[in-house]
This record gives C-alpha cells, structure tokens and sequence, in this order.
C-alpha cells in the first residue's frame, strides 16, 4: 500500500470532521420547523411483536403495588398490570372499566357500586366484590394508608358490604358526590386480589407480569384470558429504566426503543429530524408556586396577588416548554366540567402589582422561592419568576434544594415554593390541596365561605348544581388564592413510526397513560 | 518519576534461613491495614449519609409525604433509632455476611447490585486490559522513534485526548458509531438482567472504546517517558554497542526496565476506572455499581449506598496491594532488605 500510516490518519481526521459538520448543520436545519405532530392511529391494527419502551423517572423505589403508585413511571406498570373501577379517556374523563354501574342516594352518602362479570385475575381467580372491599380496605388502613387514601377519605371502608357477588354497597361518612371522579384518578382504584402478594402481582389488566428489576427492567407478557375481545395486540412489553434523556433519546434514534417518555422540548427537533415521531399532549398536571397565606409576607392578599400578576405566563411556558402546553389562571383541575372557564384569563401587569405592592407597603419586597428538581422544569419555572418578578422590583431569591430535602420535614411547611400535581378533577382536587382538612394544603388555606360551599358541592348530586357552587369557589381562589398556577405543562413522548394506536391525552401521564393494550407495532 | 539506570547488581542469595519473603510480608501487612481502612470508610460514609438532607422515607413518598405517613414509613425502616444503634446493627449484619436490605424497595442489597458488580468489573477490567496493552504498546512504539513524525503526532494526540472529558468521548463516539451517521452499535447498553455482559459483546463496545480513549493517553506518556530513560540508560548503550539486535534491546533490556514505574501507572488507571465508570454507566445506561450507587443516594438508600462504596473501596485496596507486589516481582533490586 502506497499510503502511509500518517496520511491515513489525515484523511480519516478530516473525514470525520467533514461528517461531522454536516451533521451539525442539518441538526441546525431541523431546528427552525418543528414538523406537525400526528397520533399513529392510521393504520389496521396488527397483532404480535414486542414493545421495547424506554423510560426515565424511574428508580430503585418503583413499585408494582398499584396502592403505592407515586411517580409517572410507576404508572407504566401500574397501567398494565391492573384496572380502575373507573378510568379515564383520552380527553380525561371518567369512563367504567372494571364498575359497570355506580350509583348513590340523594345524599350521596351512599353508593352502590356493581362490577362487570366474567372477568378474571393473571391467576385465573374471577373478579368479585370481595376484591373490590379488599381493595378499598386496603387503601383505606388507618395504620398504613396509601396515597389515595387522603382522596377517598369518605369512604367507611369498615361498613362496605357485599350485597351480591359483584355488587358492592359503599356507605361514605361525608356526601361524597364526586366519587365516580374520584375513583378516575390513575391509581385510586386499580383492584387486586383478596390476599393480594405484592411479590407475585396479579392484576386484571391486558398483561401480566414476567420479571421486576426495580430501576432497570421490566417485562410484561400478554395476558390470553383478558376480558376486552381482541386486546391486547402485544406480545410483550420490555420497560428499560434510563437514568436520563440523552441515553434515551440515543437509544431512540438508534432504534434500540420503540417509545420513549417525558421528554424536554429542546429534543424535539432532533428526534423528528431522525425520522422518529414526536406525542404532543396537552397534560391537565401542574406545577404551582405556592404561597403560605396563613403566616408571613402572603398573609397579605395584595401581595398574593401582585406575584399573581407579575408572571408573563406565555413567555414562561415559552422559555420552559418551548411554548408548548396550555397557559393557566390560577386555578386548577382544567380538564373538569366545572371548570371555571369564563374568569378572565390573568395576564402581567407590572403597574397594577407596582399600585398593590405600594398599597400594602411592600415596595422592593424580598422573598425566597424554594424550589427543587421535583418535575420536569421546576427550577427553570423559578428562575424565570425571579425574573419577571424584578420588573415589579421585587426581589427573589431562588433557594434551589435536593429533592429529599424539599420533600423532608419542611415540606407542606414551606413559606414560598413549588409542587407538581398530576391532572385531577375539582372537587377532588379541593379536597386534597385547599380545605383545613386536607392533606396537603401547601398554601394553608382556610376560607370559611369557601369551606361551606365544598360541603354543598360534595353533596349535590345534580351536576349541574355542583358546577354552579364549584364556579363560585374558583371566583374566590382566583381573587384570594395562594397558589399561583402559570401553566399546565405539556407532556412530550417519542415513538418509532411503526408503532401504531398512540393517541395524545390530557390525562398528563406519559404515552396516553401507558395505555399499551391498544398499541400495535407495524 | 523513578528512572532506572544502573543494570542490577548481582548480590549471591543470603541463606534460606534468614530470607525474607517481602511479597509475602507485604500481603500480610497491607490485607489487615485494608480491612481497617474498610471499617473506617463505613463509618465515614455512614456519618455522611447522616448528613445528607432528606432521608428514604422522603425519597420514596416524595410529594405524599404527609406528616402522618413520612413518621410511619420512618417508624417501618428503623430511620428514628439513634444513628449508633443504626449503624451498629448494619456492622453486626454485614460480620455475619448479611449486608441488609434495600431501604427503597425492601429486597437484599446482595441480590440487588450482585449482577452490577459483575457488570462494572468487566468494563473496568477489559477497558483496562486493552487500554493498557494500546498504551505501553504505543509508548515503547514513541519511545524508540523518538523525535519522529511518529512520536510528535501521538504525543500531541495523547495530549489533546487527556484534555477531553468521559462525557464528550461518549458523545462523538455515540453520534458517529450508533445514533446519527452509522448504526453498528448500540447507543445504550441494555442486557436483561441476569445475563452476564459478555453474552451481549456488541452493548460492550462503546463504552469499553470510551474509557480506551480516555485512560490510553495516561499510560502512553508515562511508558514513553520511562522508555526513554531506559534507552539513554548505559547498560542499553553496551547492548547495542554489543550488536544485539534493535527489537531484543528494546524488549528484553529496556522494556523490563521502564515498566516498573508504568505499572504504577496502570495501577492508577485501573483505580481511575473504578471511579471513571460512574459517567460512563450513566451516558450509556450500563447497569453497573455506578449508576447504582448515583441512584442510592439520590434515594438516600443507606444499606445500598454502604454496600456500594465497601466494594469499590476493597476494588481500591486490592488494586493497590496488587500494584505494589507487581512492582516488586518485576524489579528484584527492591525485593532485598535495604542496606
């Protein structure tokens, strides 16, 4: 060979920086036209095949135990593995699964739930009211109770009884209107099995359980006995844990996934620029700063107020989600039929918070925003509060904390911060972050007119009633409210182009909440 | 830097009676000062766990984390007894080869990173293995055509590498290997759990050529320098002068010679591994003790977090009591008792 080793190593330097400018530049094409997002519903349906997903958010803390579900990837397994009495539809709203029929009395004091028939656990036991009391039981320990338990604390666990073999009679210590809501939300009320093993899990859902590495992999076959003829069209579900975006996104595009989760709008165009498609949903989740209104500067509802008004909230959606997701109002559960959708939408207005702040006394107010990496663009959000909130001249600073931290002793304690919370309906919602009684009330709020008219509302069976109380609720949150709600977040997902029966929801839980039985690959 | 430049004396062997054996000694000595530096470096890590914000029951519950359920999940792990009784109760555990269970997810620690410590000790072993042979390979390669075009070339390369981060490394080898211009190998590693890594030699690749790429660069210059020495050294010269052939000079007089002070150096590449695998675990998703253990402490999983730093601490001592009889075996001058 006539060529020597040192013009051999030239060429292939200039070789690969050659390449590598190119790719480069073509990433910087890609940048500036973001292509339409489609769902990948076209298509006929096929059956077979493998689903690869790859995942961030998870740990060595997942869990299968559906009781136990807290983070969005819990709900990757969680989705699988069993179903809800009640669910959710794409655009959020309640739709029976498992309940085939819920009805109450006129006090909504008691409920009478029946459940389909001839459905069946990964075991081959038959699905009973038995395993719905079981359920119910369970969530509801007072020794050890599970997350829902703060949302479905009405419920007498003690008295349910069975009145058939799939009828179930629910007596509620408080009207409890909104229990079909209730019951909706991801996670609330998945049933097991009577002596449910949390070591070997079975469930009612489209696939059963093959292996569990918590934070590394997971694997999901297709379960023969399902009840919903025709589903699933998977064989098999491999989840592989990804400790964050650029190993995933790699994976990806190196077409070791067929789907990824939780995405950063920053990637978008990259994924779409090699030939992978990009999930656009408009998430009813949110991310709230919350203002502790009983103690300190938010005592004061003109300042509350005039840090409502300091946010430019398309430019922050912009800035953190790259103008994706949906603007707020202060006010949360937007997907419910009783959102308030007629108050005026709040936009910045640094004079009206400059007259507020000198009318409270408060000019070149100084706070401390405590903030953590608790949801996608947190700290990002934080910054860019402190920002906007300096053209009004006040001055905050941003205390950025582990997540432990933030979630330790201080937590539900803390003067000014963050939160995330995932898509819930209002009444529902109220009860777990705005009465005295709830469980995580962060902003300490305690309004006795807005108190009487929750219990009102939670006892009006007629929806039309409670979405005429729940409207006058909202109008007090909006002029009073410690929460300070600028955005609904968006969720980005990515998938290969053959995979097929991906739709975007509101639900605000990744890949139409991981609903993989009505995926296909092609 | 040592430099050899005297030819071994010849000394007659002292009686057997009277030998010492140094390797020996040395083996002895070291294994029990380990196991003290072990015991420290457990309390030393559990005192810092203590210090860490936040603790697992927060780190599991995280925003259900209510007053009432964060007391009870700390009551169920045993987080409220005094740090002592805490730590005391791991030890006796861990003399009774029981290293606890998950503080995050209940399973036994052993179960949980045995497969990892597999995983980690082949990537640290085979990026080792070959980043060596490349680089004491190069070295004597730059050293013998010193001043060359050659040696100009590998030395500003290598120079040019040490600047560079695991993390870009990583990178450009996952732009240009497996996501964007070609497609031969994975841009991730993932192995079913269970499985041992070299059944899955095509996930190996970029992440061994990564820590290749990053640890080559070390042991080149060293190897050169230590070459260089040895070759201007006088018994080299004699060598030649007595007309041995230019490849038997270089390997058997002068190579034998310059490796002592390079072993040293592959000792520390070895112990850079160790630590050096975390960024690359993470970048490409290889389930090892690196991705781990960033994933204990995040969880603030004491147990896992111990267990962890423990082996990688052991990985340390026995590296170095390895290094050290290594470079006693090849230089016998420092085998005798000095004088």
């Amino acid at each position: 060979m006539t060529f020597s080793r040192r013009e051999f190593l030239k060429a292939g330097l200039a070789g690969s920086l050659a390449v590598g400018t190119g790719g480069l530049l073509s990433a910087c094409g890609t940048g500036n036209t973001i292509k339409a997002f489609t769902s990948s519903t076209t298509g006929k349906p096929r059956y077979g095949g493998t689903l690869r997903a790859g995942l961030t958010g998870g740990s060595t803390a997942d869990t299968l135990n559906p009781l136990n579900a807290i983070t969005n990837v819990d709900f990757s397994r969680i989705d699988n593995l069993y179903e809800p009495l009640v669910g959710l539809t794409p655009a959020a709203q309640p739709v029976n699964v498992l309940a085939e029929e819920l009805t109450s009395n006129a006090k909504a004091t008691e409920w009478t739930i029946r459940i389909k028939q001839g459905i069946t656990f990964h075991n081959g036991k038959t699905l009973s009211a038995d395993d719905v009391i079981y359920t119910f039981r369970q969530i509801l320990n007072p020794k050890a109770p599970a997350p829902a338990a703060a949302g479905l604390a009405s419920i007498d666990a003690k008295g349910m009884t069975k009145l058939d073999a799939y009828t179930v009679r629910v007596p509620c210590s408080t009207p409890f209107a909104t229990l079909g809501q209730a019951l909706a939300i991801p996670g609330y009320s998945d049933i097991i099995p009577v002596g449910y093993n949390p070591a070997a899990p079975v469930g009612t859902g489209p696939f059963r359980l093959k292996s569990f590495s918590p934070g590394t992999q997971s694997t999901f076959v297709r379960y023969g006995g399902y009840w919903q003829t025709g589903l699933p069209y998977l064989d098999e579900i491999v989840i592989t844990d990804y400790a964050d975006q650029t190993s995933q996104v790699n994976a990806l595009l190196a077409g070791q996934v067929d789907v990824v989760n939780l995405l950063s709008a920053d990637v978008i165009s990259e994924v779409q620029g090699e030939g992978k498609n990009i999930l656009l949903s408009a998430g009813g989740g949110w991310n709230p700063f919350t203002m502790r209104i009983d103690t300190g500067t938010f005592k004061d509802v003109r300042l509350r107020q005039a840090m409502r008004l300091v946010v430019d909230r398309p430019q922050m959606l912009d800035l953190v989600f790259g103008g994706f997701g949906t603007v707020g109002n202060d006010l949360f559960g937007i997907w419910a039929p009783e959102y308030d959708h007629s108050l005026p939408q709040r936009h910045q207005d640094i004079d009206q918070a400059k007259s507020l702040l000198k009318a409270a006394g408060a000019e070149g107010l100084h706070v401390t925003l405590v903030t953590a990496d608790i949801a996608a663009g947190t700290v990002l959000a934080a910054q860019v509060f402190a920002q906007q909130a300096s053209a009004a001249g006040i001055h905050v600073s941003v205390d950025d904390v582990t997540v432990n931290d933030f979630y330790g002793t201080n937590y539900l304690k803390w003067q000014f911060a963050q939160d995330y919370w995932f898509y819930n309906f209002y009444l529902p919602q109220v009860s777990l972050a705005t009465l005295p009684s709830a469980s995580f009330n962060e902003t300490h709020w305690d309004n006795s007119r807005y108190n009487s008219l929750y219990a009102q509302a939670i006892a009006a069976v007629d929806a039309s009633l409670r979405t005429e109380i729940a409207h006058e609720m909202q109008q007090i949150e909006y002029n009073e409210g410690g929460y300070i709600i600028p955005f609904f977040p968006p969720v980005i997902d990515g998938y290969s182009p053959n995979v097929g029966g991906l739709v975007p929801s509101k639900i605000g839980l990744s890949l139409n909440a991981y609903d993989f039985k009505n995926v296909w690959l092609s | 830097m040592t430099t050899v430049t005297e030819a071994p004396e010849r000394v007659g062997p002292p009686s057997k009676a009277a030998r010492p054996h140094p390797i020996r000694n040395l083996l002895i000595k070291r294994s029990l000062i380990g196991i003290l530096t072990l015991v420290l470096v457990s309390i030393l890590v559990f005192a810092a766990t203590q210090t860490l914000p936040g603790n697992a029951a927060s780190a599991v519950l995280l925003n259900t984390a209510t007053p009432q359920r964060l007391h009870a999940l700390e009551v169920q792990l045993g987080l409220t007894r005094p740090a002592v009784d805490q730590y005391w109760t791991w030890l006796t555990g861990v003399l009774h080869g029981n290293f606890g269970t998950s503080l995050a997810n209940g399973q036994p620690v052993g179960t949980l990173i045995g497969g990892r410590i597999l995983n980690s000790l082949v990537l640290v072993i085979v990026a080792g293995a070959i980043g060596t042979l490349i680089g004491v390979g190069l070295g004597v390669l730059a050293a013998a055509r010193r001043d060359s075009v050659l040696d100009h070339v590998l030395s500003v390369t290598a120079l040019a590498v040490t600047a560079l981060p695991e993390f870009v490394v990583a990178v450009v080898l996952v732009i240009f290997f497996a996501a964007v211009v070609i497609h031969w190998f994975p841009a991730v590693s993932v192995f079913v759990p269970g499985t041992a890594p070299w059944s899955n030699p095509k996930e190996l690749v970029l992440p061994v050529a990564t820590l290749v790429i990053v640890v080559v660069p070390y042991v080149f210059r060293m190897m050169r320098a230590s070459m260089i020495d040895a070759l201007e050294s006088d018994y080299v010269q004699m060598a030649r002068l007595k007309g041995v052939p230019k490849w038997r000079v270089l390997l058997f007089h002068a190579l034998p010679n310059a490796i002592a002070p390079t072993i040293q150096v592959i000792g520390l590449t070895f112990l850079y591994l160790a630590g050096g695998v975390v960024v690359v675990e993470y970048l490409f998703n290889y389930p090892g003790l690196g991705q781990a253990l960033v994933s204990a402490v995040s969880d603030r999983d004491i147990p896992q977090i111990q267990a962890i730093v423990l082996v990688l601490a052991a990985f340390y001592i026995a590296v170095n009591i390895l290094t050290d009889v290594i470079s006693l075996a090849v230089s016998p001058r420092r085998r005798l008792p000095r004088s």
